[in-house]
């Protein structure tokens, strides 16, 4: 599997540049002035990006992340979801390096192929790293129907988590 | 996006003022530098993908692609403005591939873009929950994660990956097209009759 993904981006810049060359581009020209974009958005999204990390910190900090996923287990045992992924699926939206890190953790207090760690590998790779997208994409947007847009991508979340629990039973 | 942060922000503020006041500084300047960090290795990543993007838009790849994705992307997102597409259909086509690094600079335009829009409201929404819920095809990460561990089997969580990620992307998408409907073509009709005067205007 990961011999597969090891080949595709090297087999990417092979076609896309011998396409390129074949479509006479001037392909040092054309790659150094798609490059010269990359600091600038760097650098506009990067206020974004802190925020939301000094966000997750303070929450991890405060201890109020331990409170808040404390409280919202029982939830997630009434619709089948072992309570032992919801530090996971607390910090998965929030944090893409958190949640690498917990799910490492969950992986080996539990087993790689353990109910539990499959559960969680599942969820992980359900979504994306929801707030962080949400903070970079639309920072200084004016629309007011995002936090609505916000409440519909975590909802989506967790509804495919419930799924996912439920298709690791039987896959 | 400023009502959760203000709430989250002052909620874990206030405890860790009662708790160790002393932590609050070092721990936003940790925040900080983890970003500062993580930008450093997005400029490197954002370097190799952003030139990549280029050399596809100089030979035509990104009209290519976006001619494909188009039709649906058009009725998905209610534009018929050919750049907004074009940045649309290539942050979708380098999602699915799982370039995360490619797909924001793509949908960075896109979001730009959309704001001014026809139906920016529903259409802005449509693109944060399609990025949000962003369907993975490959989750080399998790595999590789559980390749280390000493999984049996590390790739047998593909499938039930891939109908996960569907599912939340199809209800994400329903549930936008639900409750964030896009106007009726109100600008539209509004904008009917004052090119008809134009052009009554010009004829005499």
């Amino acid at each position: 599997m990961n011999a597969i993904f090891a080949l595709t981006v090297p087999l990417l810049f092979l076609f896309s540049f011998g396409f390129a060359l074949f479509r006479k581009v001037k392909l040092y020209d054309s790659f150094t002035e798609g490059m010269k974009r990359a600091i600038p958005l760097v650098v506009s999204i990067f206020p974004y990006i802190a925020s939301v990390a000094m966000l997750t910190k303070l929450l991890e900090a405060s201890g109020l992340e331990t409170q808040i996923t404390q409280a919202i287990t029982p939830a997630f045992s009434l619709f089948g979801v072992p309570t032992e992924i919801a530090p996971l699926l607390f910090i998965k939206p929030l944090s893409g390096g958190g949640a690498i890190s917990t799910l490492t953790d969950i992986l080996q207090r539990y087993g790689a192929d353990s109910y539990v760690a499959r559960c969680a590998c599942v969820a992980y790779g359900s979504s994306e790293t929801i707030f962080y997208i949400g903070a970079v994409y639309f920072a200084g947007s004016k629309r007011k129907k995002l936090p609505l847009a916000l409440a519909i991508s975590v909802f989506s979340y967790l509804a495919s988590v419930v799924l996912c629990c439920v298709l690791c039973r039987f896959m | 996006m400023n009502a959760i942060f203000s709430v989250l922000f002052l909620g874990s503020a206030i405890v860790l003022f009662f708790l160790s006041p002393e932590q609050f500084l070092p721990t936003l300047i940790d925040g900080a530098s983890k970003s500062a960090a993580l930008c450093f290795a997005l400029i490197a990543t954002y370097a190799v993908w952003l030139g990549l993007m280029n050399v596809w838009t100089d030979s035509g790849v990104t009209t290519g692609a976006s001619r494909l994705l188009r039709p649906l992307m058009r009725r998905l997102f209610k534009t018929d403005d050919r750049q907004t597409l074009d940045a649309v259909c290539m942050n979708t086509a380098v999602n699915l591939l799982g370039i995360s690094g490619a797909a924001t600079a793509y949908g960075l335009t896109a979001a730009k873009r959309l704001e001014n829009a026809e139906h920016a409201e529903y259409s802005c929404a449509m693109l944060f929950v399609l990025n949000a819920t962003s369907i993975q095809v490959l989750p080399t990460s998790v595999i590789g994660v559980r390749t280390a561990l000493g999984s049996a089997n590390p790739a047998d969580i593909l499938l039930p990956t891939l109908l996960a990620t569907a599912f939340s992307t199809l209800l994400g998408l329903a549930l936008v097209r639900l409750l964030i409907p896009p106007c009726k073509r109100q600008t539209r009709q509004g904008a009917l009759p004052l090119t008809l005067l134009k052009t009554g205007g010009t004829g005499i």
